[in-house]
């Protein structure tokens, strides 16, 4: 089993409040600090003495002004995950425990924050789409990622209700999470159903709409978990990566109506952390669009393909009472909040160190799956401190 | 055929009055509450309207009503806008509407990408042609195009046209008025289509002719370069449908 299994824990986790875009009172570099600030409170670490600082999908706050800002005494670590949209959100942790487990930073902050006062709208999908699309009215990503589940459902035969399960999953576990944007906003099967078409097959409650918001978690050396509040989320495994034939391609991706995480890829997650797909107790599954969500189930093993998705992906089996995996406990990007998927993170780590609106019991296994069918992708597995 | 509902003539009747004397309180009123800011971007309604004629109103199934009006503009020149009626609340509310007949849009983000990269596609099409990457070492066609082969390596990379003529890979009516060019010609259908001719590379555009259309994946079908009717837009490739594969 490799060394970098365990090696690396998250010990603080901090997030801004989810504002309706363009409502954020403070800039997207404040909602960052203050993230962060929350994250050090969780964990009891003083800001200054982290020491990287790592975002992904092109943050307008770069690593020296935040931790300028923080007064920090060292930067030893700064990066960012190179394009992929949300799909660099796992590659952020996992960049981040590399760099903590090769010994070049004692605690690296991850973040992501947006907001449209500073970053403009639809900031989360700068310079993705070129004229090759653009010029034939393809102007959004929810119509990509259309395109694909189309073949998806068409061809590969998975139901669409599927993607419906995940939608209400999301809006379910919202309801207990008084920070989501859809709290006292329950949605059932016929609001679903008669919501307006955005791009078919997706209608409204398929997409996410983005927020103005952050998140941050800090990542240390396991062996200085202890010297931090709280249970530790152990990082087991974490991979980014795109496929020979993916990327930037102008859909002529090869395995299209996949969400891009090959099988190679996967392969590496599971065997990178000692387990199998069926040993996850939760995950939070990356739902830029649902549709994409469904695709990256079926790529990690975690659902059968075609026909026999429909069976797996119902809300029942996706909730936390009674749910053989439960995804998307804190509402996920469509209920929750979008910022490009940092609350993914956040959540993620929580259902290991407590704090999440609806805890899984007994969890030691947490999934974190990245922003699906983007040009690249990643994933994370965090554990408790039985699994190491 | 379903008979048209007597409440609904008068509501469609009073809807093309308040539309035509851009009364927008009596406008909105009918719409379904929960997408009248798609509704409103979706149609391109000029504001110097004379009257309103219902022409037609037919059922559309489920219960659901389409009727088209005729809008005559102040200059006596005229267009047509088709909505759908479903019952709501004990009356009727527009579901969505469009201009007829379908027309597609012309975006602003058009024309050769920054780097370059793309020119001789763009260029190919102001010259009634379909030109995509081949390379010129080992034949492999290439799309999107790269700065070198990514198969053999090669600097050599050439451009030539391609018999437009392909399936459909995957499809998508878009109904959303993401951007302001899109009013007027809301819903779109954009199709992703595999070109034989070109290694199966696989290009995008719009569906002509696709209003109320049922799409397939394996459907034949045919570009055509269209020329826009203005300076500021670069041709494009739109497809019609040659039938089921």
């Amino acid at each position: 089993m490799s060394e970098f299994r365990g090696s690396t824990a998250v010990v603080g986790v901090g997030t801004t409040d989810y504002y309706k875009r363009g409502t954020s009172p403070l800039s997207s570099a404040q909602l960052v600090l203050q993230a962060i600030l929350r994250a050090c409170d969780d964990a009891g670490a003083d800001p200054r003495s982290i020491d990287g600082f790592v975002s992904y999908a092109g943050d307008s706050s770069e690593g020296l002004a935040i931790a300028a800002a923080l007064g920090v005494r060292e930067v030893r670590w700064c990066s960012e995950v190179w394009g992929g949209g949300g799909g660099g959100v796992a590659a952020a942790v996992n960049c981040a425990a590399a760099a903590v487990h090769a010994g070049q930073a004692d605690c690296v902050a991850v973040y992501r924050g947006l907001s449209e006062g500073t970053d403009g709208r639809r900031a989360f999908n700068r310079g993705h789409m070129g004229h090759l699309y653009t010029a034939h009215s393809m102007i959004a990503p929810a119509q990509v990622c259309a395109l694909r589940t189309q073949r998806m459902l068409e061809v590969d035969g998975v139901p669409a209700s599927a993607m419906e399960a995940v939608a209400l999953a999301g809006y379910h576990h919202a309801q207990r999470n008084p920070r989501a944007v859809a709290y006292g906003r329950p949605l059932d099967h016929n609001q679903y159903q008669n919501c307006r078409m955005i791009s078919e097959p997706l209608r409204l409650f398929d997409c996410s709409r983005e927020n103005d918001g952050a998140a941050a978690i800090l990542v240390v050396n396991a062996e200085r978990a202890g010297d931090y509040r709280g249970h530790p989320a152990y990082i087991l495994s974490g991979v980014q990566g795109a496929a020979a034939g993916w990327t930037e391609s102008a859909e002529n991706e090869d395995a299209y109506t996949s969400a891009g995480f090959h099988p190679k890829l996967v392969q590496r997650l599971w065997e990178g952390a000692g387990i199998g797909p069926s040993d996850v107790n939760v995950a939070q599954v990356y739902e830029n669009f649902t549709g994409p969500a469904v695709a990256a189930m079926i790529d990690h093993g975690l659902c059968p393909p075609g026909p026999g998705a429909g069976e797996y992906m119902t809300l029942d089996n996706l909730t936390v009472e009674r749910g053989r995996l439960p995804i998307n406990t804190a509402g996920g990007n469509i209920a929750e909040g979008f910022v490009h998927g940092i609350g993914l993170v956040a959540e993620a780590t929580r259902q290991i160190r407590g704090d999440s609106p609806n805890p899984v019991a007994d969890a030691h296994i947490s999934l974190l799956i990245g922003g699906p069918m983007a040009p690249l992708v990643s994933s994370t597995v965090f554990g408790s401190s039985a699994t190491v | 055929m379903s008979v048209v509902p007597s409440d609904l003539r008068i509501t469609v009747d009073a809807h093309g009055k308040a539309v035509a004397a851009a009364d927008n309180n009596a406008v909105l009123a009918d719409f379904l509450p929960d997408r009248i800011g798609q509704l409103i971007a979706s149609a391109d309604v000029p504001a110097d309207l004379s009257t309103a004629v219902v022409r037609t109103i037919t059922a559309a199934g489920g219960g659901s009503f389409d009727a088209v009006i005729r809008y005559s503009r102040l200059d006596d020149s005229w267009f047509d806008l088709r909505s759908r009626w479903v019952e709501y609340d004990g009356g009727w509310r527009v579901f969505s509407v469009r201009n007829i007949p379908d027309t597609p849009p012309w975006m602003d983000l058009t024309g050769p990408s920054a780097d370059g990269l793309d020119t001789p596609h763009w260029n190919g099409l102001q010259a009634d042609k379909l030109m995509l990457q081949h390379c010129r070492n080992c034949s492999t066609w290439v799309w999107a195009p790269r700065p070198i082969c990514p198969s053999c390596h090669s600097f050599d990379m050439g451009w030539d046209d391609v018999d437009p003529v392909g399936t459909v890979y995957s499809w998508t009516r878009t109904w959303q008025p993401f951007t302001p060019e899109a009013a007027g010609h809301l819903p779109y259908v954009v199709v992703l289509v595999e070109l034989p001719a070109a290694g199966h590379r696989r290009v995008m555009g719009v569906l002509a002719h696709a209003d109320r259309r049922t799409i397939r994946i394996g459907e034949r079908v045919r570009g055509e370069i269209e020329q826009s009717s203005d300076d500021r837009h670069w041709p494009l490739v739109r497809w019609h449908s040659l039938g089921a594969a």
